[in-house]
């Protein structure tokens, strides 16, 4: 039973939380792992199909061609991982802070 | 401050999960969409592998193995008749699900719970129509016999059991872009499937613009211009054949009683579409010695298509041929021993009643000279993002109220306000009987048995045997009417324009081996005017029937080859018929450069729509335009809809009436001549083919200008065919538009084996990302037919079987 797509929104999220060291690494790993890992499985299915689908869908979308198609698809979803992975390292920054508020106080 | 920062940061990945997991206007939920292990990718089917099955239905009686041939035709083995259509089921869902979800889906006025409130007005016409009350009605027919139960019940298992092993990421790819699920499949479905096809082929009627014609010009003009018979005609059943049944009384006919209603709607000039060719030849013109049979079936070509083409063998049948996604069997095709296709009637079995309510409740109506009263029936609207609407609809005892007030939808146009429908669709039904006995039928007392069991929409079913008998029958449930009842609105009030009966099967009109060797049909009128009872008044022009049977006339010695060409052949009769006529009419002195240059190549012209044909672009426009020129001053006034004159009727004007009055231009001051509406209509195609492709080159071409396609059936872009550049025209053999033609083009050659030729133009697999989408248009596009694999046993190599699918329980 494969996750939901949002699993990356989660998982980014969580890590850069846990073990984002700063920002922008928090944002670009993120965004390269997911942008990565779709645009290969996308081809990994898309390339037995002599792209024929991504074609039509390409054309459906307004976008026209295939690959970029496959580009947006990458930077969509690396968008989201990224922007999750800065907020979960942020988030942390912002819970710190606050717990050291607290322990000053 | 931490706090607002900290809040934002857990808000926004969740606002950003929220945006692309929504489906915005009609864009889908973008990362749902684009995720590859989820989303649109998971379609893209592996063009280089193709593995064998196994599945597991435990509803099966028995072992059932599926074999796939090279065009992904199913060759179903069964060893009975459940498990048959048990598997029927299953694989037609394999590659057309969301085509039939989606068929019927809106059929049933549910189009809104996915899209939403823009859908609302079609789907409240279809609930008013009574496409629903039509489908229940329907399907207490097919549940109360007992084989159609078990054939329907069994289709709907293996429809359901194919769902079942569906997640999210192999749903059709249409589901993911419209973002909502499949449901199952329940038998009133298969109802609704058989009800659309009715709505398709026999939901005309022009009674609300005849009467507002009658209301307008009066009786003696009205039958002038729409006489009960073409001036020019080849009927199905020839000339001369003999009834011999013993007439039951006609209803008499009651006095004339009209009163037009009036609306916002403009006057369309009936466009051809539906209709479609079929016909036989006896062993005595075949080279064979034995008898051939075609058919082509025209229809909106869709991809998917409508057809799906499979072949059944189960103990006592054996029989290939194109089904309809939604509905058990195989509804045109063949087996070991007949033949048989369809074309549609367009009987006269759709008609509007003038109802006097008692008051603005609507729950009381005149009839027979007392109140009666009317029944509610509560149609339920689901609107997807908003609240469900539900529509009061009254029932008369003819049928439903269609409208109070007229919505802006194209559809309802010829749906007069206030009036009850009584539609030939509202009846108890069993047509898959028919289709049940002509995939087992054996002999022409097989076909005509199966025949008795149809209800609607009526088609001439041509019919072939091995025996060397052809055969062709008009077929339906049709009322028994008075001559012309339904022409017009008819009274509501009074019960002698009710239905009086029905005509007894076997007095529809019929013709066995008739002498000249063949029997074809083409929409035309059913009979000449010798048969007693009332089908129409009016069909389809003659133009295709007259060029079939002049061919099939002189065909002597022919083959499958000459009987595939005759179904491409693009040789327009109306142009034979009007060019003689028209051409003298023009003044060459008043053209310009490119008219003149247009007139040459008119006048060298063979009659043809052939795809590179100049001449072809010009005269079609030219027709159109002079049908335009001469009827619309009169028959386009606003408020009240109304109908041109038949092409027939226009025809016969123009060479038998030039002086008549409807030639002059009444909302000019001067007085316009034939010869003036021809030329400007011949100015007005030329110069309307200029400001499209300039001065005149190849792009006057007619296949360039006809632009015909296949689009998706839901009008997705990206998801339909490239133009295809090629001839037909609706008035020759071969009638392609734009988007509407040969939906499925078939010959069969009986013999000691039969060999069957067929093609459509599309592919088995409903899935835009699979090879087999559309593997088949090209082989249609250039008039060809492939050999259809007609399978004997599993085990039979005489074809290429790519892939098999073992079922067990």
């Amino acid at each position: 039973m494969v996750a939901p797509w949002w699993v990356i929104i989660v998982i980014s999220f969580a890590t850069c939380g846990i073990i984002g060291k700063t920002g922008k690494i928090a944002f670009w790993q993120s965004f390269f792992a997911i942008f990565l890992l779709w645009i290969g499985y996308a081809l990994f299915k898309s390339l037995p199909n002599d792209n024929i689908l991504a074609s039509r869908v390409a054309v459906m979308t307004g976008v026209k061609i295939w690959w970029v198609l496959l580009f947006l698809t990458g930077l969509l979803s690396g968008l989201a991982a990224g922007i999750s992975g800065y907020c979960g390292y942020q988030f942390r920054k912002a819970m710190l802070v606050k717990k050291t508020d607290e322990k000053i106080a | 401050m931490n706090k607002l920062k900290a809040l934002f940061c857990v808000v926004i990945p969740i606002a950003l999960a929220f945006l692309f997991n929504t489906k915005i206007g009609s864009t889908p939920p973008l990362l749902k969409f684009l995720n590859p292990f989820m989303g649109f990718w998971q379609n893209a089917e592996n063009n280089h592998f193709i593995f064998n099955h196994k599945a597991k239905i435990k509803g099966a009686i028995d072992e059932i193995e599926i074999d796939f041939d090279d065009r992904m035709i199913p060759h179903i083995f069964a060893k009975n008749d459940h498990d048959l259509y048990l598997a029927q089921g299953y694989v037609t869902a394999m590659h057309r699900l969301w085509q039939m979800d989606f068929q019927t889906r809106f059929a049933a006025g549910r189009i809104s719970e996915v899209v939403g409130e823009k859908a609302i007005e079609v789907d409240r016409y279809q609930r008013r129509m009574g496409m629903v009350y039509g489908a229940e009605n329907s399907l207490k027919g097919m549940m109360a016999d007992p084989k159609a139960k078990e054939m329907i019940l069994a289709y709907t298992d293996g429809i359901n059991a194919y769902i079942k092993t569906l997640s999210h990421a192999n749903y059709p790819i249409e589901y993911k872009i419209l973002d909502f699920k499949p449901e199952n499949w329940s038998p009133v479905k298969c109802a609704l499937l058989l009800k659309q096809m009715s709505a398709v082929l026999a939901m005309g009627s022009d009674e609300f613009y005849m009467t507002n014609i009658m209301k307008k010009f009066g009786p003696e003009v009205t039958k002038d211009l729409f006489p009960d018979y073409p001036f020019r005609e080849d009927p199905i059943i020839p000339v001369g054949t003999k009834w011999n049944f013993s007439l039951l009384p006609i209803p008499k006919t009651p006095e004339s009683f009209t009163k037009a209603q009036t609306g916002e709607v403009k006057t369309k000039e009936k466009i051809e579409g539906i209709g479609s060719n079929n016909w036989a030849l006896s062993g005595t013109k075949t080279a064979s010695g034995y008898p051939i049979l075609a058919n082509d079936p025209h229809l909106d070509l869709s991809l998917p298509s409508i057809w799906y083409q499979i072949q059944l063998h189960a103990p006592g049948v054996n029989t290939y041929g194109v089904s309809l996604p939604g509905a058990p069997g195989v509804i045109i095709g063949f087996n070991g021993k007949i033949a048989w296709g369809v074309t549609n009637v367009a009987a006269d079995v759709l008609d509007f009643y003038q109802i006097k309510f008692k008051d603005e409740s609507h729950k009381e109506y005149w009839y027979n000279n007392a109140w009666k009263a009317t029944k509610t029936r509560l149609e339920t609207i689901k609107i997807r993002g908003g609240k469900d609407e539900i529509d009061t609809v009254y029932y008369t005892h003819h049928g439903p109220v269609v409208y109070f007030q007229k919505p802006k939808y194209g559809r309802a146009n010829n749906v007069p306000v206030g009036d009850a429908l009584r539609w030939i669709a509202h009846e108890e039904s069993n047509e898959l009987m028919t289709f049940y006995y002509l995939n087992r039928g054996k002999n022409y007392n097989d076909y005509r048995k199966a025949l008795t069991f149809y209800t609607a929409p009526a088609q001439n079913f041509v019919f072939a045997s091995v025996d060397n008998d052809i055969a062709i029958t008009p077929n339906g449930k049709f009322p028994l009417k008075w001559k012309n009842q339904g022409k017009f609105i008819l009274d509501g009030t009074d019960p002698a324009y009710d239905w009086q009966g029905w005509i007894p099967a076997e007095q529809n009109p019929t013709v066995k081996n008739p002498p000249r060797g063949f029997v074809s049909s083409a929409n035309q009128s059913s009979t000449d005017k010798t048969y007693p009872y009332y089908i129409n008044w009016e069909f389809s022009p003659y133009e295709r029937g007259k060029r079939i049977n002049d061919r099939l006339s002189v065909m002597n010695k022919a083959t499958a080859d000459s009987i595939r060409l005759m179904q491409t052949d693009n040789y327009s009769i109306m142009a034979q018929n009007l060019m003689p006529a028209l051409m003298p009419l023009i003044n060459n002195e008043q053209l310009n450069a490119t008219q003149k240059e247009a007139l040459g190549y008119l006048s060298k012209w063979n009659k043809r729509y052939d795809a590179g044909e100049i001449a072809a672009s010009v005269f079609e426009i030219w027709s159109k335009r002079l049908s335009f020129d001469i009827w619309n001053d009169e028959f386009e006034v606003e408020g009240i809809p109304m109908r041109y004159p038949s092409r027939d009727r226009t025809v016969e004007m123009i060479l038998k009436e030039p002086n008549a009055k409807w030639f002059d231009n009444v909302k000019t001051p001067a007085t316009e001549t034939l010869t003036d509406l021809v030329n400007e209509a011949f100015k007005y195609s030329c110069d309307s083919l200029e400001r499209r492709f300039g001065p005149i080159n190849k792009d006057w071409n007619w296949a360039n200008v006809k632009q015909t396609n296949v689009p998706h059936l839901a009008k997705i872009p990206g998801f339909g065919s490239k133009v295809l550049l090629i001839g037909g025209a609706k008035s020759t053999i071969n009638a392609i538009s734009e988007s509407n033609g040969p939906s499925w083009r078939m010959v069969i050659e009986l013999g000691k084996t039969p060999k069957g030729h067929g093609v459509y133009p599309g592919g088995q697999s409903g899935n835009p990302g699979s090879k087999f989408y559309d593997n088949m248009i090209d082989t249609w596009a250039n008039g060809k037919l492939y050999d259809l694999f007609y399978m004997q046993s599993p085990g039979d190599k005489s074809g290429t079987i790519i892939s098999r699918l073992k079922i067990s329980k």
